[in-house]
C-alpha cells in the first residue's frame, strides 16, 4: 500500500500537478484505501485546525521581515562595513561572502534572498577587483544556504510545526552549526588562498586607519542591533517566537525607514511579496498535514518505523541512509516540499531510532541547503546564474566543494550532537 | 467578466495583505501591554483567526501571479500542443480535488453556522465567521483554476506561466520569491 501511494504521488508531481493538490489527492487516496469514508470532513477540519494557529502565525511575519530587509539598501552597508575587516586573512574579501550572508541569514529566514541580496553586491565588487570568479560564485551560493541555517528561518519554521516541537528550541540549535558551516568555508577559502597566491588580488584598503574602518562599519549598527535583539528575546525568554517574529518586522521597518528606503511602494510590494509566499507554504502545509493525518489511518508510517527498526542499522547508518534518501529528493523538490512530504514518515522512525527532533531539525536545514546549492533545482544556482551570467554548469561546478562541506557538517553534528543540543538545553533546562 | 475576476482576485488578495498588517499590529499590542499590565485578552485567538485568513483569501492571487509551486522537472521538456495538453490535465486534476476541497470546507462552515456553534476561548463569537475565509479562499482558488482551465482550452498560455525574466534585477527577485 504504501509502494501505491508513493506511486501516486510521484505521478501527480511528475504530470505537474500543483505540489498541495498532489498531496491532498495522495491523503484522499490514503482514507479510502483505509476504509475512511469521511475524507472530505478529515480534509476541513485538518485544514482550519492547522491554519488557525497562533505559532504559525509566525510565519508570514518572519517573512515580512526578510522581505521588507531585501528591499533594503543593506547588502552595500555589509559589503562596505565588513570590507576594511578581512583583508589581513588568506583570500581576503572573499570572506565578506561567508560573513554578509551570515549576518543577513540572522535577520532573514530565507536562502535565496539572502544569497541574491549579497551577492547583487560583492559578485560585481569582487570582479572588480580580480578576485577568482568560480570560487566567488561558489562561496555566494554556499554561504547564501546559511539564511535558513541561522534563526530566523522560514524552514526551521515549517519544520517545527510539522514536527510540533518549540521554534525557538529549533532556532536556538541553529546557532552553533550555523557558526560551524561558516568556519568551514572561511577555512577553505583559506586553504583554497594560500595553495593559489597569485589568485588573490593585494590589499586595497590597507592604508585605511582604525578609525576610518569604523566609520565604514557604522552602518552596520543597526542591523547588527536587530540580530542581537532577536538573539536575546529568544535566549532569555523575553517573548514567544510570533512576538519576537512582530519586533522583528518593526525593528526592520525602521532600518528601513532609517536608510531612507522606506516609500507606500516598496511597503506594499514587501507586503504581497510575503501573501505570496505565505500562502503558498501554507496550502503546502494544509495538504501535508491532511496526508499525515490520513496515513496515519493507513499504518504505513508506523509498519516503516518498525521496519527500519528490525533492520538494526546503527544510527549513524541509519542517518547515512536519510542523507542519501534527501539528496536525491532534493534534486527535484524544494526544501519546505521535502520536509512537509517526509516528517510524517520519517519522525516516527528517527524517534523509534532514538534522536532528538529538535536535532533532527538542524540536519533536516543542513540537507535542505545541500538541495540548494545542487542541480537541477538549486534556487541559489538559479539566482548566482542569473547574476553572472554564466551557465548553470560553471556555477554547479563551483559550487560543488561548498556542498561537500555541507556534507561535512552533517558529519560534525552526528557525531557530536551536543554542538546542535547545548544552546536549547541552556535555555531549556529539562 | 475578464476584469471582474482580476480584481476580485486582487481584492482577495490585498485583503489578505491587511490580515498580515493587522497581525502584526496585535502581536505588537499584546507585547508592549503585558509590559504595562494590561492583558489582552483573547489576542492568541485573533492572531489564529487572522492567520487562517491571510492564508486562505490570498490564494486565487497567488496561484495566478504563479507562485503555488509545482515540479516542473518533467512538464518542461514538453512544448507546444503536447505542454497544452499536459496543463489540461494538471488543471483538470488540481481543479477536480479543489472542488472537493471547497465543497467539504464550505460544508464545515455551513454546519458551524446550522449548529450555532461558538469558538471556544475568551472570545465567544460564533466560529463561521472566522471560517467562513477558509470557504471563501479555497472556493475563489477553484474558480481560479476553472477559469485559467478555460484560458487554456480557449488557446491562451496560462497566467501562471510567466514569462522567463529578463533583466538580472528580475530574476533575482523572482528567485527571493520563489525560493525558500
Amino acid at each position: 500500500m504504501g509502494l501505491l501511494l508513493l506511486g501516486v504521488l510521484a505521478l501527480l508531481l511528475g504530470m505537474g500537478v500543483w505540489i498541495a493538490m498532489s498531496l491532498m489527492a495522495c491523503g484522499w487516496v490514503s482514507l479510502l484505501l483505509a476504509g475512511k469514508m469521511t475524507a472530505g470532513q478529515i480534509l476541513a477540519t485538518t485544514t482550519w485546525g492547522g491554519a488557525n494557529s497562533w505559532t504559525l502565525a509566525a510565519l508570514p511575519l518572519f517573512i515580512w521581515m526578510g522581505e521588507i530587509l531585501f528591499r533594503t539598501r543593506l547588502s552595500d552597508e555589509m559589503f562596505r562595513g565588513l570590507a576594511p575587516w578581512v583583508g589581513w586573512l588568506p583570500g581576503r574579501l572573499m570572506h565578506v561572502n561567508v560573513l554578509g550572508c551570515g549576518i543577513f541569514g540572522s535577520v532573514s529566514g530565507s536562502s535565496a534572498a539572502t544569497c541574491a541580496t549579497i551577492a547583487k553586491i560583492a559578485l560585481p565588487e569582487l570582479k572588480r577587483r580580480g578576485y577568482d570568479e568560480e570560487l566567488s560564485l561558489g562561496s555566494l551560493a554556499g554561504a547564501g544556504t546559511l539564511g535558513i541555517l541561522i534563526p530566523p528561518s522560514i524552514t526551521m519554521v515549517v519544520y517545527a510545526v510539522a514536527a510540533e516541537v518549540s521554534i525557538i528550541q529549533v532556532f536556538l540549535a541553529g546557532f552553533i552549526p550555523g557558526l560551524i558551516v561558516m568556519a568551514l568555508y572561511s577555512g577553505y577559502i583559506v586553504v583554497w588562498s594560500l595553495r593559489n597566491p597569485d589568485k588573490t588580488p593585494p590589499d586595497d584598503m590597507k592604508h585605511l586607519s582604525f578609525r576610518e574602518r569604523l566609520r565604514e562599519s557604522a552602518n552596520l549598527i543597526p542591523c547588527t542591533l536587530l540580530i542581537l535583539l532577536v538573539f536575546a528575546s529568544l535566549l532569555f525568554g523575553w517573548a514567544t517566537a510570533t512576538e519576537c517574529a512582530a519586533w522583528g518586522v518593526v525593528g526592520s521597518l525602521a532600518i528601513s525607514a532609517w536608510s531612507r528606503m522606506l516609500t507606500w511602494k516598496s511597503f506594499w510590494d514587501s507586503v504581497m511579496g510575503t501573501v505570496r509566499l505565505s500562502c503558498m507554504i501554507m496550502l503546502i502545509l494544509a495538504g501535508a498535514s491532511f496526508m499525515a493525518v490520513s496515513m496515519g489511518y493507513t499504518g504505513v508510517p508506523a509498519a516503516l518505523a518498525t521496519w527500519v527498526n528490525g533492520l538494526n542499522l546503527s544510527p549513524y547508518m541509519l542517518i547515512a541512509v536519510l542523507t542519501l534518501m534527501y539528496i536525491v529528493l532534493g534534486t527535484a523538490l524544494d526544501g519546505i516540499s521535502m520536509i512537509l512530504l517526509t516528517t510524517s514518515i520519517v519522525l516516527p522512525m528517527i524517534k523509534a531510532a532514538g534522536f532528538d527532533l529538535v536535532w533532527f531539525g538542524i540536519f533536516m536545514v543542513l540537507v535542505i541547503e545541500m538541495a540548494e546549492v545542487s542541480p537541477p533545482v538549486g534556487f541559489n544556482l538559479f539566482v548566482l546564474q542569473a547574476m553572472s551570467g554564466k551557465d548553470s554548469m560553471y556555477v554547479a561546478r563551483a559550487a560543488l566543494p561548498f556542498f561537500f562541506l555541507l556534507v561535512a557538517a552533517v558529519a560534525i553534528i552526528t557525531l557530536w550532537p551536543w554542538t546542535v543540543m547545548v544552546l536549547p538545553k541552556l535555555a531549556f533546562p529539562g | 467578466m475578464r476584469r471582474f475576476l482580476d480584481a476580485l482576485y486582487w481584492s482577495c488578495g490585498a485583503l489578505a495583505g491587511l490580515m498580515l498588517i493587522a497581525i502584526c499590529i496585535v502581536m505588537m499590542l499584546m507585547s508592549v501591554g503585558r509590559e504595562f499590565g494590561i492583558n489582552l485578552k483573547g489576542g492568541d485567538e485573533i492572531t489564529g483567526w487572522l492567520c487562517a485568513a491571510l492564508c486562505f483569501l490570498g490564494l486565487a492571487y497567488t496561484f495566478k501571479h504563479g507562485d503555488l509551486i509545482r515540479v516542473t522537472l518533467v512538464v518542461d521538456r514538453f512544448a507546444g500542443p503536447r505542454r497544452r495538453a499536459i496543463e489540461l490535465v494538471a488543471l483538470f486534476t488540481g481543479g477536480a480535488f479543489l472542488g472537493l476541497f471547497a465543497w467539504f470546507c464550505t460544508r464545515m462552515v455551513y454546519d458551524s453556522w446550522r449548529f450555532a456553534e461558538f469558538a471556544q476561548g475568551v472570545i465567544a463569537i460564533p466560529i463561521w465567521i472566522p471560517q467562513a475565509a477558509l470557504a471563501l479562499g479555497v472556493a475563489l482558488l477553484f474558480v481560479a483554476f476553472v477559469d485559467e482551465f478555460v484560458r487554456v482550452l480557449r488557446g491562451y498560455k496560462p497566467c501562471y506561466m510567466r514569462d522567463p525574466p529578463r533583466t538580472a534585477d528580475e530574476i533575482i527577485e523572482r528567485a527571493a520569491e520563489s525560493g525558500v
